[in-house]
């Protein structure tokens, strides 16, 4: 896998997990921190961003309300609601499983 | 952000949009700042902020996709798409609208009746815990006596709380202008019992119903004291005249309670002790039981205690009766634990039977029409073969087809419920011009979900075959063949038509028993004369003596006499129709064995000068009472036919017998002719009348007149000279025998009315059906018919062949029809008069009107068929 590109449904537990560490964020906030977090390894267009939010949105994982950011700006903040938090933790799990049993069968036979 | 705000979303773009604009503008002004911080220009920075964004309009788009709901857009386009297809064929289209239209319709008139009448709960506490003790046999219906009550009220172990109240009537309110209210007359637990609290002062309790005459107290409804007092609450304390007893407005009851009936809503309360008549005898029953059950206890478990407890009540009170006839009428009574809880509702009493009769009834009118509407689908799909299998082979797929064939049966389904709810609101009105006293039907959230469950199980009905069949066409042998001669087969449609007919066979039998039923009921001679004689009755002040009331009476009796117009004048007691009964036992000098110990149980009407020959009752011998029958001369009595048929069925010479009525002997002077007093259906019992005039019994009496003019000119003349009487005397409205005999034919009348309506339309609607079917048989044969042509046949077998075909069918739908139409019949046989469930006349009607409309329906085909030109048909194909 190239470096920088996204796997399918990855930028959802990414939005998802950020919202859960940091609470609540605007759109600008988080795509900094999924860059910060990522070290520049993912190259992300901040725009397709947006489009993820709407569809965890539309799932009920985030909600979102309009806020005033810190530079006093009017900006529309996301949280996590419940479902959200039940989901981060159920897709954590599911990953953690997936990389464990990929690293054992990438791992130089012993 | 659920469907439903996506739907939402949907519906509202623009703003969303605004906001999502303002989101991006955002983040690009915070990205600038930051990357001005950083120490780039101005522009460099924009640039740079878009650059980290990416393309903003592609994500705009993309995002807009997400955001709304494709497949509406997929369903809106549809809808255009059918909404383009029904309106390209209007006739199609009116006649699948109006067809479910009278479905539709049907229903939900007689269903809003249904839940008037019998669905709606009372506004009290708990009302599914309340049962009426209902009371059958013998005197009246429902109502109980006082110490029966008392007996009931003992019950703890199976009622929380027991009522008596009065049936809800009539009375005067004295004040400016003397008003008619409506009273109940309620013990003091009525209110405590029910769950009711005061809108203000306070409600009858237990102290307000101890002694008698004692508390002369009334509680207003909150609609009459809106209405009399304007709401003010200083009603409280003040006194209004009710039937001559000044009573002090104690208070007013909870907003919305109207006591305990369905068809009658009381204006005022007052407690039952108050009532001047003798409310405690064990013979007065007016007191309609009402129950709160203790939980846990079954409707069954009160109605097998109850019963028991009824039948030792009326051993104590009836068993040591000496005379045989009324001990035997009075023990076989019974109580019946109803449900309370729907309010009590004479009207359900007898109408129950007739709205389940209807409501069965327009479900098969619904059925028949669902099934009419999906024929014509049909047949509109089978035109439209070529359009489908173009569409198909241009890639529509099947889900879309079917999507879009119910999308239109929901529009047809949803066009006839609109023009069903209007043709609904015109039949319940025409329905309740029926009924004797008027209800208040007022369609509800109940009355509107139904319309629409059956909307929606319409458009399933009649939408699915037909769309199951318009996904099934194979797209190429659809584009080979045009719409003509090698169309599939329509084994569908034949069964639809014969269900339809087998349906219309039923309503057309329902309405046949109806019909030939009112028929017999009007046969039934009444014995006199209903169309010409005006009845009204009198009722007196209380204080007033007999002698006042028999002057009142005589002067009105005189006034009237020589008024140009009025035949005849005269008055009795009970009256002619349905004025009550009053019964008695006499004995028959020297012919006693008739009857059993002697005594013959018979119904008594007193009689002033002239009232049989009055309301044109026929005399067979002698002669009726007279100015010469007076308080001194000899007593006298008039008999009827069934009177002599039951207690002198030997005798040829009556007149030379005689009766004695409480040991005084009475000559019989005269036979009259069997009246239906007791109404059209109840065989005249033996009855004898009496001279008022020797009785001397101040009873309030019916008067009657027999007019030479119209009745509406003799009623008014009536209200004139009866007005001279004064205010203290209430005159009930005077109305022809007739009128009376009508209302109280009303549900025969109704069903008779309401099933020729349905008969009709289901008959028109299977006649439609079966033409459809039969003509697109017939077009399908045409090549076969030209051949058989060419070869000789003639024309007549050409017809025969088309109008078997029709007959078939409706053969078919009879050989369903008739056996489910018996079975129908014996359901409803107890509101028939005079006829077996196996009415010749009714199966008879509707197998020839059947056949005639399959007849009807052929007639066109059939010519059109043997108006083939062999060469011409031959040549297109």
């Amino acid at each position: 896998m190239p470096t920088g590109e996204i796997l399918q449904g990855t930028l959802d537990l990414m939005v998802l997990r950020t919202l859960q560490t940091m609470g609540p964020q605007h759109g600008f906030g988080l795509a900094k921190r999924i860059e910060q977090i990522s070290e520049g390894a993912l190259s992300l267009n901040q725009g397709t961003l947006y489009p993820a939010l709407l569809r965890l949105e539309q799932r009920a994982w985030i909600r979102s309300a309009w806020g005033v950011s810190e530079a006093n700006r009017k900006a529309k903040f996301y949280e996590l609601t419940r479902a959200g938090r039940r989901q981060v933790e159920r897709e954590a799990e599911g990953w953690a499983r997936t990389v464990d049993l990929m690293r054992r069968f990438l791992e130089p036979a012993k | 952000m659920s469907a439903l705000g996506r739907l939402w979303a949907s519906l509202r773009p623009r703003r969303l949009d605004r906001e999502l604009d303002a989101e991006i503008a955002n983040h690009l002004a915070m990205q600038e700042a930051e990357f001005r911080a950083r120490g780039m220009s101005a522009r460099e920075a924009h640039g740079a902020a878009l650059r980290e964004f990416g393309g903003v309009t592609q994500m705009v788009e993309s995002y807009r996709e997400r955001r709304g709901l494709p497949w509406l857009e997929t369903a809106w386009s549809d809808v255009r798409y059918a909404l383009r297809g029904l309106r390209q064929n209007k006739a199609f289209t009116a006649a699948a609208i109006v067809s479910l239209a009278l479905g539709i319709g049907a229903n939900t008139a007689i269903f809003t009746l249904v839940r008037a009448l019998m669905l709606r709960s009372l506004p009290v506490s708990h009302p599914e815990e309340l049962v009426t003790l209902y009371r059958t046999g013998a005197w009246g219906r429902g109502y109980g006596s006082y110490p029966w009550y008392l007996e009931v009220a003992r019950r703890t172990d199976l009622f929380q709380g027991v009522i008596a109240r009065s049936g809800v009537e009539k009375v005067r309110v004295a004040g400016d202008r003397v008003e008619t209210v409506q009273q109940e007359l309620v013990f003091g637990n009525y209110f405590r019992v029910l769950g009711i609290g005061p809108a203000i002062g306070r409600l009858i309790g237990e102290d307000d119903n101890r002694k008698p005459h004692a508390h002369p107290v009334a509680v207003l409804s909150y609609d009459y004291w809106q209405r009399r007092f304007g709401g003010d609450p200083e009603a409280l304390g003040r006194k209004i005249t009710v039937d001559e007893q000044p009573l002090t407005i104690i208070g007013v009851a909870a907003r919305g309670f109207g006591g305990v009936e369905v068809d009658a809503r009381p204006d005022l309360w007052i407690p039952a002790m108050q009532h001047e008549g003798e409310i405690m005898a064990p013979g007065a029953h007016w007191a309609w039981i009402l129950a709160r059950r203790r939980p846990g206890v079954s409707r069954a478990q009160i109605q097998a205690a109850v019963d028991v407890q009824f039948q030792q009540y009326l051993n104590t009170v009836y068993g040591a009766n000496p005379v045989k006839a009324f001990r035997k009428i009075a023990m076989a009574q019974h109580v019946e634990a109803r449900e309370g809880g729907v309010g009590l509702s004479s009207l359900r009493e007898q109408f129950g039977t007739s709205l389940r009769v209807l409501m069965a009834a327009v479900g098969l009118v619904l059925l028949a029409s669902c099934a009419n509407v999906a024929n014509l689908l049909l047949a509109r799909g089978a035109a439209r073969r070529r359009e489908i299998s173009l569409r198909v082979s241009l890639g529509a797929t099947r889900g879309r087809l079917m999507a879009q064939a119910l999308i239109e049966s929901g529009l047809l389904a949803a066009a006839g419920a609109a023009a069903g709810v209007a043709l609904a609101y015109w039949g319940t009105g025409e329905i309740l011009t029926f009924l004797p006293d008027p209800i208040v039907v007022q369609p509800d959230g109940a009355v509107l979900a139904f319309t629409a469950a059956i909307t929606a199980l319409a458009a399933i009905l009649f939408g699915l075959g037909p769309a199951a069949q318009a996904v099934s066409i194979d797209p190429a042998a659809g584009l080979r063949s045009g719409a003509g001669a090698s169309a599939p087969r329509s084994g569908m449609r034949r069964a639809l038509v014969v269900a339809q007919v087998a349906f219309s066979v039923v309503l057309v039998v329902l309405a046949g028993l109806f019909g030939h039923s009112m028929a017999q009921l009007h046969a039934v001679a009444l014995g006199f004369r209903a169309d010409t004689v005006i009845g009204f009755s009198l009722e007196f002040p209380n204080s007033w003596n007999a002698a006042q009331r028999t002057a009142a009476r005589d002067r009105l009796l005189a006034d009237l006499a020589p008024i140009p117009g009025v035949s005849a004048v005269s008055f009795g007691f009970p009256g002619p129709f349905l004025h009550g009964t009053s019964k008695g036992t006499v004995r028959v000098v020297g012919a006693e064995n008739a009857a059993p110990g002697g005594d013959a149980w018979v119904n008594l009407h007193q009689a002033g000068a002239g009232y049989l020959t009055t309301i044109g009752g026929h005399l067979r011998q002698g002669r009726e009472f007279g100015a010469m029958d007076t308080s001194n001369s000899q007593r006298v009595a008039v008999v009827n036919e069934a009177f002599l048929r039951r207690y002198l069925p030997q005798e040829r010479h009556p007149l030379d017998r005689s009766i004695t009525l409480d040991k005084d002997p009475m000559a019989i002077v005269g036979v009259v002719e069997d009246m239906a007093h007791e109404g059209v259906r109840v065989k005249p019992a033996p009855t004898v009348y009496l001279p008022a005039v020797q009785l001397n019994n101040p009873y309030e009496p019916t008067i009657v007149a027999r007019g030479a003019i119209a009745p509406e000119a003799l009623i008014a003349v009536i209200r004139r000279e009866a007005g001279k009487l004064g205010t203290e005397v209430a005159v009930s409205e005077p109305k022809p025998i007739r009128q009376e005999v009508d209302e109280s034919l009303f549900q025969d009348r109704l069903l008779a009315a309401v099933g020729a309506f349905f008969g009709m339309v289901a008959l028109a609607l299977a006649a439609v059906g079966l033409y459809g079917v039969v003509a697109y048989g017939t077009a399908r044969r045409a090549r076969e018919i030209g051949i058989r042509m060419a070869l000789g046949a003639r024309r007549g077998a050409v017809v025969w062949m088309v109008l078997r075909d029709a007959l078939i069918l409706v053969a078919a739908g009879l050989a369903i029809g008739l056996p489910v139409s018996y079975v129908a019949a014996r359901q409803v046989v107890s509101l028939l008069f005079g006829l077996k469930p196996a009415d010749a006349v009714a199966f008879g009607v509707t197998t020839a009107a059947l056949g005639l409309a399959g007849v009807a329906a052929a007639l066109v085909p059939a010519r059109r068929a043997a108006g083939l030109e062999p060469v011409s048909v031959l040549r297109t194909e």
